[in-house]
């Protein structure tokens, strides 16, 4: 074995406890054993003082309890720590959502994508931000480069659907919301909205 | 005459087994250490702690109050080697155990590598897996683990021992009375004082792997106090030991292994026959003795302190032939190689070909070295065949007397290479260096379907693939290591995989049991399931 192999090895090792609490605090977190995920998060933190997803977490399990300005502390360290870190630009602006902030809530949203176009949480996000503030042209594009990647997405093709609606884009609704019934023949709320769409083009063609 | 050795035997817990514990300067982690060794399952032991000369440890070892504890407070320091032969000569026990000052010993240790020597094998040498915990040393001394990781867990390959150490001193037992066959520890080396006395204990049993994890050892992040390792950054130093262990060659018989001789062919001794010599000693690891037959004058004119040398003399008009027959005539390896002066020496230059014709079940087949030509000419054989065909052929060359005598001659295929497991594992290493994970995964998986170490190459190959993204198989192969013998980084895989399919029971149930390992708890765990 080379040294390089025998340091890629010890880099490995040397996060792994780190790896494991974690992971576990994620997994806490997901069940909502708030105070075991919080002690998870904090002993990953001591181990790694310098990686940001301990404070993602704590900021996340702060949101979840309602502690906002806690949550809001959290974000920011994680953010002093790894300027690039999406997740925790996404947690600054879920806070900032929760106040009602919705312009600042927004910009963060987008400032998340920008660094991980991938993140489904600031995805959603900023749908419901920008159903908040009425303004729905640059979260069209986001959803639509998330769809590239992501292509079957159900959720995320659902709201991009009552976007177009609401932008009055009704053929570019109904035909995404036919590919969701064609994935998902059940799903109920496409089945209502492809109601709505159908109606309104059938008034808008009515009009003409 | 009955040993006095088992007298003292507890029966009801089978033979005794002596732990010997040399320490210096390693106050704060020694505690640990040899509590770790006296809360074993198994109880028929003896302790022996060495103080080598260092921080005086008595209060620690008095706090114990053991009669099971023997102490040696030695305040000179002569090194771990002395150290570990003088707690030879007090210990008592059939089997011999060792513990260094800052490593833990699991419950299940000594239980386990007992069972395997009394009941399951017929090795008097076994050895088990340990964790290699990374850890950093916090401004009071104490140790924050972060990772454990088991870095090999390699059966035993006879000829890889004599090439480099793959069973770690600490998870070590041996029959006690194969010290009187391997001789004591080298108190001349300072370091791999280790591979020494396992190199030695292969030349007379085979060892047995249990591949159980029942200990760890530590690494500390960064700069390390070592002394071992602080000795390995000086290469002439670390050359020095390697060229001594090599070279050394316990009392016969050896029932493991079969020496070899190497005739070195020269006409006279000149500097290129010093060259070649010195070549043969750097860079052969395979157990011989080399024979120079040499016409007096040169022998006498002959100073070297290159050990395992047999000066052969002969008439200043003799052939070449005739310094072969007379080298054969005295020396007593199972393979002879003939090798003339100015041959061409490198790593695994006799290793190779010896492998292919110990391997081979042709009568009458000797091996060409890789870079022998007609001019320069170098070959391995059986000594019998040698001799056979120097006995009915003593007037023609050496070389044309094994053709009349029908001894073929052949160089080595690729297949009856040695270390084809490591080469393997190497190639896999490489490939995965390279960014190919799922090349590497399916290389990984491949040799531990067609080789040993199973466990560890499938822990391999689950790493690979969930880099790869292949995290399904992934997930399979940890589980199938994690059913067996679950590791931190198995745990962990599965436990991401199973996450990622919001089985967070699962996930949770797997992490928290990576935990227990890291924090040092799952072995009290099993002792405490295993106690009932």
């Amino acid at each position: 074995m080379d040294s390089t192999q025998g340091n890629s090895i010890e880099q490995h090792n040397c996060k792994q406890h780190y790896e494991v609490l974690q992971e576990l605090g994620d997994c806490y977190t997901s069940v909502g054993n708030h105070a075991q995920a919080q002690q998870c998060y904090e002993k990953a933190a001591s181990l790694e003082p310098d990686e940001p997803g301990p404070y993602v977490g704590l900021g996340v399990v702060a949101l979840q309890q309602e502690l906002l300005n806690d949550a809001e502390i959290a974000f920011r360290v994680a953010c002093r720590l790894d300027p690039k870190s999406a997740k925790a630009y996404a947690g600054l602006a879920m806070v900032a959502q929760q106040k009602n902030e919705y312009p600042q809530a927004f910009e963060l949203y987008m400032k998340s994508l920008e660094l991980d176009s991938d993140n489904i949480t600031a995805l959603l996000g900023l749908f419901q931000t920008s159903c908040q503030m009425r303004s729905f042209a640059k979260v069209i594009h986001y959803l639509q480069v998330y769809l590239n990647m992501h292509p079957g997405d159900t959720s995320v093709m659902f709201s991009l659907a009552a976007l177009y609606m609401k932008e009055s884009q009704f053929e570019q609704s109904r035909k995404i919301l036919l590919d969701i019934l064609a994935l998902d023949p059940a799903n109920q709320e496409a089945v209502n909205l492809l109601e709505e769409v159908e109606h309104s083009l059938a008034q808008g063609s009515h009009i003409i | 005459m009955p040993d006095a050795r088992y007298d003292i035997q507890d029966t009801r817990f089978g033979p005794m087994v002596s732990v010997l514990i040399s320490t210096f300067n390693r106050r704060q982690y020694l505690s640990e250490a040899l509590s770790s060794a006296l809360h074993q399952n198994y109880t028929n032991l003896q302790v022996i702690v060495v103080n080598d000369g260092g921080q005086d440890v008595s209060d620690i070892v008095e706090s114990c109050n053991d009669s099971r504890v023997v102490f040696i407070n030695r305040k000179e320091n002569r090194g771990k080697a002395f150290s570990l032969n003088e707690a030879l000569a007090r210990a008592k026990g059939k089997y011999i155990a060792y513990l260094d000052d800052d490593d833990v010993y699991y419950p299940d240790h000594i239980e386990r590598l007992v069972n395997a020597l009394e009941n399951q094998t017929n090795c008097q040498v076994a050895y088990t897996d340990l964790y290699k915990a990374y850890c950093k040393i916090m401004p009071d001394g104490s140790r924050q683990i972060l990772g454990k990781g088991v870095e090999i867990s390699r059966d035993f390959d006879r000829f890889l021992m004599l090439y480099f150490n793959h069973a770690l001193h600490v998870s070590l037992m041996h029959r006690a009375d194969l010290i009187e066959k391997t001789g004591l520890y080298n108190e001349r080396l300072n370091i791999l004082i280790d591979w020494d006395m396992t190199r030695k204990l292969a030349f007379f049993s085979d060892f047995c792997h249990v591949p159980e994890i029942t200990g760890e050892f530590y690494s500390p992040v960064g700069e390390c106090d070592r002394i071992s390792i602080q000795h390995r950054k000086d290469q002439s130093e670390y050359m020095r030991n390697v060229l001594a262990i090599r070279t050394t060659r316990p009392t016969k018989p050896w029932p493991k292994i079969d020496d070899m001789s190497i005739i070195l062919v020269a006409d006279k001794l000149d500097k290129q026959a010093g060259q070649t010599i010195g070549s043969i000693w750097r860079h052969t690891f395979y157990p011989y003795k080399l024979y120079l037959p040499l016409p007096q004058a040169d022998l006498d004119r002959l100073k070297t302190d290159m050990p395992n040398v047999e000066l052969v003399s002969i008439g200043p008009a003799a052939s070449q032939a005739q310094g072969v027959d007379e080298a054969l005539r005295i020396c007593d390896g199972k393979y002879v190689t003939i090798v003339p002066s100015g041959f061409e020496i490198q790593e695994m230059w006799i290793e190779n070909p010896l492998y292919a014709l110990i391997n081979s079940s042709t009568t009458r087949e000797g091996f060409e070295l890789e870079d022998s030509t007609d001019v320069v000419w170098a070959a391995v054989f059986r000594k019998e065949d040698l001799q056979y065909a120097r006995n009915g052929f003593p007037k023609l060359p050496v070389r044309q007397s094994l053709e009349a005598a029908g001894i073929t001659l052949r160089q080595q295929r690729p297949d009856e290479l040695p270390f084809q497991f490591d080469d393997l594992l190497q190639q896999a290493q490489l490939t995965e260096k390279d960014g190919n994970w799922m090349k590497a995964a399916e290389m990984f998986e491949y040799i531990a379907e067609n080789y040993q170490n199973k466990l560890w190459m499938k822990t391999l190959a689950a790493r690979a693939f969930y880099k790869a993204g292949d995290h399904s198989r992934a997930s399979k192969l940890s589980n199938q290591v994690n059913r067996q013998r679950p590791t931190v980084d198995t745990l962990l895989l599965e436990a991401k995989v199973a996450h990622e399919r919001n089985d967070l029971n699962a996930a949770i149930g797997l992490l928290r049991r990576a935990q227990q390992i890291l924090l040092g708890r799952a072995y009290y765990i099993v002792s405490a399931e295993t106690n009932g």
